[in-house]
């Protein structure tokens, strides 16, 4: 053992010293420090966003009720040193001066809200600030709204079931408003002490309790455990953040993903770097092996040797990755601190252990063909030099990094669909790239023939490197095919976030628009630049029964997931609408829309359409007859077809849209929309000023929110797309370095064959742009497949064509590859004849 | 000290089995220098490599210094060469990434013998490149690289020395150096000496040729014989 390891460290440092280590401990070190960054960054990244769509939940966990919940459980809460605070709510009337409306009463514990802030303003729709204080007993804080639903202002009093509370400020924001722009009332936000003088809780009404929950996420894991088995799905639902279901919630979702892909396919990069430079590394020590093998060198001494060298190579290549990583992860969060809110403070040590990780099992898997064959290089190669390896099949090679590929995909992400995709992209790429290969060396032996010009000689290289080059090929293809692939995602995923948010999206509703009204609105709005979206005509129903069956019980776009008892109902009215147009971002899923033409039915019934969503909970299928109430009226109608909605519109949305005819008796009012710059916030009072029975809903708060998260993200994003570029571009200089490398010796005959620089340099250009070509067509056509399967099953887009890039790849590729060959070549060529003859010994 | 006896090697090509070696049976004692000489592709240095262990017979026996190589596998020549042989390449075969002494010291590391280092500073200076101990083989001319080469096989003390045209890189100036350094250790260490050459200078210097042709061994003739014919 102790001369193997004297010979091993002797050998590794004079390696290291002469810079012949350089490009396996470069794949190393680059796949250390990309994987650890990354994740690093991620991790992080994915913390704050957790953070703040916890501000959404305000708090990380929530329990819902329909009943009082048991003072046992939260004590065992805080016990286990997580936060509690409760909330009850409850919808309620509430009567101002002269006015009285339907609010969404919320009576708050101290301690409210765990996570996010409350955020109020000094005079209604006002600019707003956080506080950090919740409303004192006997205090009122109403939503803007209510200000001009009850007429009053700050100091009047406001009555509240059985109690009078005093208007103490606007409330303008709670962390868990929900995202639903519609079927909401305006907030009232009162002391939960003082819930008890209003009695609004009593028999017959519908309440809601809270309790929220905040603490580490494994304490709050091990309560939940704790807490699960008492709980009854009838009457109680826990959320957590990751349950988050709002349009913040799927961002950070799809965000996350992305990072985990950008993640893999670094891994993947590190992969096919190390696999280049173990190759080459193994193919420099044939010679050393013969000659240690003549001298009496045992195969298990040989083994130790390159076994301890490699892990030599390998832990230093760990060591520096991870310096270099976590400088580079600094790096970009500093620079992103402003925009992105990352905890610099925090550690985490999973990207370490899993940059280590990839680090020995790249380092040790992919070396383990390499070394295989070098430790069967038979000694009879010190007097025969064109004997190699033994070792001729490569099944072991495909078995041993394939298989590390996918465990290292597998082990990061958990997630077998996702490692799966990529993993069958790329034995499809390479599959198909062995096909092209061979397809180019059979042509490519027509046009290698003839006279020696530049082309004939990169022809003539390409085609009897034939497996060598294959290899080459398919490392250039699978590194493009990966920058693509991080590349066209990022682009598709940032212009999906934004085509929710276009600029101009209406981020002012107005309702209870009579039919006199809507001219004058529209008129009066346009007159003051504000342009006005479509009116909808929107009539109150009650829904009342499905096939004369009665349903009594309420439930709300918010309250979906509560309990069923019986067949659930809305309850509550209905905005009822009709049209012969199905909606923008509505989409039927079952029957047909309802034509243009009157029903033709026997039973003359009406049509309506239904959102597939609500006719799931309120279980109403096809063919089924539904009844509402309006006014004094009674309508049935046939459901006709099920929608699906796209609810993070933000435009009106809307559960039951009937045939006109069937509404004909009736007046509606009308519903718009309109968008107001934030500067021109403070023109809203004269805006509506005419309209006094109009009702505004403020959306323009949670476009924000969205904005300013989406916003974030993408910048996330687009940090994560630079860092794998950067790791890419890397890979792909460190693989022309290695097959300069190889070509050396050819160069160096050329030359001393009296060839002209520029004729090899123009050769050797020509070869990797033919190599660069090839590569970036392969790349755009996996990268289309890989796209493909990613985006219907993982990260549930719209699959789309990028034809551009079939040109773009093959174009980039040629450039970068002919580039960098070109580069090689001429540092090589920079070197005089007797140079080049000397590298070759 | 070496005896051969019907040994063939037979290679498997892609136009079936092609024989390189016919059947050839001969006897080096101990102490004795042979050549083996002949045109290029004669199977000069397969027989050197099926003599050395570096290769497999297909048929026959051989046998050296009393162990029979014909019957041992791969691990077990290589403890032989390490304890009883020799080499001398004729591209040296120095490794890249070690310096001159250190080159020098891989037999006696490989076969375990002590102070490594000594042995090797020792034998540097019997050829005179002690003042290059630490320089790296491409650092080194070619005659500088075969000395070294040359330290390297005797470090061990080898009963028998395998060289495979040890001059065919050098000019005429350094071959004649480096032959007499061969020939002077050889006579000190009192090694067995076998090489293959084209040099038939080199030729003459040792006691015996062995002539190959077409993977035979056609002729054998010994400075002996020629003495008692000239005498």
């Amino acid at each position: 053992m102790g001369v193997s390891v004297s010979l091993a460290w002797r050998l590794f440092r004079h390696e290291a010293r002469r810079g012949e280590l350089t490009i396996i401990l470069a794949a190393i070190v680059l796949s250390v420090a990309s994987v650890l960054s990354l994740s690093l960054f991620s991790e992080r990244l994915q913390g704050a966003l957790t953070e703040r769509s916890a501000a959404f939940l305000a708090a990380d966990s929530q329990l819902r009720s329909r009943y009082p919940i048991d003072e046992v459980w939260i004590e065992v809460a805080q016990s286990r040193q997580l936060s509690t605070a409760q909330q009850v709510s409850t919808r309620s009337m509430a009567f101002g001066q002269n006015e009285m409306s339907l609010v969404d009463l919320r009576a708050v514990s101290a301690e409210y809200p765990l996570k996010g802030e409350v955020k109020v303003s000094d005079a209604p729709f006002g600019s707003t600030y956080g506080v950090d204080t919740m409303p004192d007993a006997g205090e009122a804080w109403l939503d803007s709204r209510l200000f001009q639903l009850l007429d009053v202002s700050l100091g009047d009093k406001v009555e509240l079931g059985d109690g009078e509370f005093t208007v103490t400020r606007v409330l303008a924001e709670v962390p868990d408003a929900g995202f639903s722009v519609f079927n909401t009332d305006p907030i009232v936000l009162i002391n939960l002490r003082d819930l008890a003088t209003t009695n609004v809780t009593g028999p017959g009404s519908r309440v809601t309790y809270k309790v929220y929950f905040s603490g580490q996420p494994d304490k709050l894991d091990t309560y939940f455990e704790w807490l699960a088995p008492q709980l009854n799905d009838e009457l109680h639902s826990w959320r957590s953040v990751g349950d988050d279901d709002s349009p913040i919630g799927r961002s950070v979702e799809t965000a996350e993903r992305y990072f985990l892909l950008a993640s893999l396919l670094a891994i993947v990069l590190a992969a096919v770097s190390i696999a280049v430079a173990a190759q080459r590394y193994s193919q420099r020590h044939f010679d050393p092996v013969a000659v240690m093998k003549t001298l009496g060198a045992s195969q298990s001494m040989i083994r130790k040797i390159y076994l301890l060298q490699v892990m030599l190579i390998a832990l230093l290549g760990i060591v520096l990755g991870i310096i270099i990583g976590v400088v580079i992860q600094q790096v970009v969060v500093i620079a992103l601190a402003e925009q992105v809110n990352v905890s610099l403070g925090v550690w985490h040590w999973r990207p370490v252990a899993i940059a280590v990780f990839t680090g020995a099992v790249c380092a040790l898997l992919f070396s383990l063909y390499p070394l295989m064959r070098l430790f069967s290089v038979p000694p009879l190669r010190v007097l025969r030099r064109d004997l190699d390896s033994g070792l001729r099949s490569r099944t072991l090679q495909f078995v041993a990094s394939g298989g590390a590929v996918f465990l290292l995909m597998w082990a990061y992400s958990r997630d077998l669909s996702i490692s799966m995709i990529l993993f069958a992209s790329g034995i499809a790429l390479v599959a198909g790239l062995m096909a092209v290969t061979f397809g180019l060396i059979s042509v490519g032996r027509k046009l290698g023939s003839g006279s020696m010009g530049p082309w004939q000689l990169a022809w003539a290289r390409i085609r009897r490197r034939a497996m060598d080059n294959s290899v080459q090929l398919i490392s250039f293809s699978i590194t493009i095919m990966l920058l693509l692939v991080v590349l066209v995602m990022r682009n598709d995923m940032v212009a999906q976030w934004q085509a929710q948010l276009p600029a101009g999206t209406p981020n002012y509703f107005l309702s209870n628009i009579t039919d006199t009204q809507k001219d004058r609105l529209s008129a009066h709005f346009t007159q003051q630049g504000v342009g006005v979206e479509d009116f909808y005509p929107v009539v109150r129903g009650r829904f009342v029964a499905v096939n004369d069956e009665q349903v009594n019980t309420e439930i709300t776009k918010e309250e979906q997931q509560g309990p069923r008892e019986g067949r659930e109902g809305l309850g509550r009215e209905a905005n009822l609408t009709w049209s012969y147009t199905l909606q923008k971002e509505n989409r039927i899923v079952e029957g047909s829309w309802q034509g243009s033409e009157p029903t033709q039915q026997s039973d003359t019934l009406h049509q309506v359409s239904v959102e597939k969503e609500i006719a799931g909970r309120l279980d109403i299928g096809l063919g089924d007859v539904l009844t509402f109430n309006i006014g004094s009226e009674v309508i049935q109608a046939r459901v006709t077809s099920l929608r699906e909605v796209n609810w993070q519109t933000m435009q009106p949305n809307f559960f039951f849209v009937l045939e006109p005819s069937a509404m004909q008796a009736f007046s509606p009012t009308y519903i718009t929309s309109f968008h107001l710059p934030a500067e021109r916030k403070a023109e809203l009072t004269a805006l509506l000023a005419p309209f006094a029975s109009v009702t505004l809903f403020d959306v323009d708060t949670r476009i924000n929110q969205l904005r300013d998260i989406v916003g974030q993200v993408s910048l996330a994003v687009e940090f994560i797309l630079v860092l794998v570029l950067a790791a890419g571009s890397l890979v792909l200089i460190a693989q022309v370095q290695a097959s300069m490398d190889e070509r050396q010796q050819e160069l160096a005959i050329l030359r001393t064959l009296g060839a002209r620089g520029s004729l090899i340099r123009l050769s050797v250009i020509n070869e990797f742009i033919i190599i660069g070509l090839v590569a970036g067509f392969m790349a755009a056509v996996t990268n289309e497949l890989s796209l493909y399967m990613l985006q219907t099953q993982v990260f549930q887009m719209q699959a789309s064509l990028h034809l551009p890039y079939w040109l773009i790849a093959p174009v980039v590729g040629a450039c970068v590859v002919g580039v960098l060959g070109a580069l090689g070549c001429w540092r090589l060529l920079s070197l005089n004849t007797v140079q080049l003859l000397r590298r070759m010994v | 000290m070496i005896k051969t006896q019907h040994i063939t090697k037979i290679v498997t090509t892609s136009e079936g089995p092609l024989q390189i070696l016919q059947p050839i049976s001969f006897q080096v004692k101990a102490g004795e220098s042979v050549a083996i000489v002949g045109a290029s592709g004669s199977g000069k240095s397969t027989l050197l490599g099926l003599l050395a262990g570096l290769d497999e017979v297909s048929h026959g026996e051989i046998w050296l210094d009393g162990e029979p190589l014909h019957t041992m596998g791969e691990e077990a020549r290589a403890r032989l060469r390490g304890e009883k042989v020799g080499f001398i390449f004729q591209s040296f075969m120095l490794v890249q990434s070690l310096t001159a002494i250190e080159n020098i010291m891989l037999p006696a590391e490989i076969a375990g013998l002590g102070d490594a280092k000594g042995r090797a500073g020792k034998i540097l200076e019997q050829v005179g490149l002690a003042h290059r101990a630490h320089h790296y083989p491409n650092q080194l001319s070619g005659g500088e690289q075969q000395r070294v080469a040359i330290a390297r096989a005797f470090i061990g003390q080898p009963r028998i020395l395998f060289a495979d045209e040890p001059t065919g890189n050098l000019d005429a100036a350094n071959s004649h150096k480096i032959e007499n350094l061969l020939f002077r250790l050889n006579r000190e260490v009192g090694t067995t000496l076998v090489l293959v050459t084209h040099d038939e200078e080199l030729a003459q210097r040792c006691d015996r040729q062995l002539v190959m042709q077409g993977g035979k061994l056609t002729e054998a003739t010994s400075r002996e014989s020629e003495k008692r014919e000239a005498s």
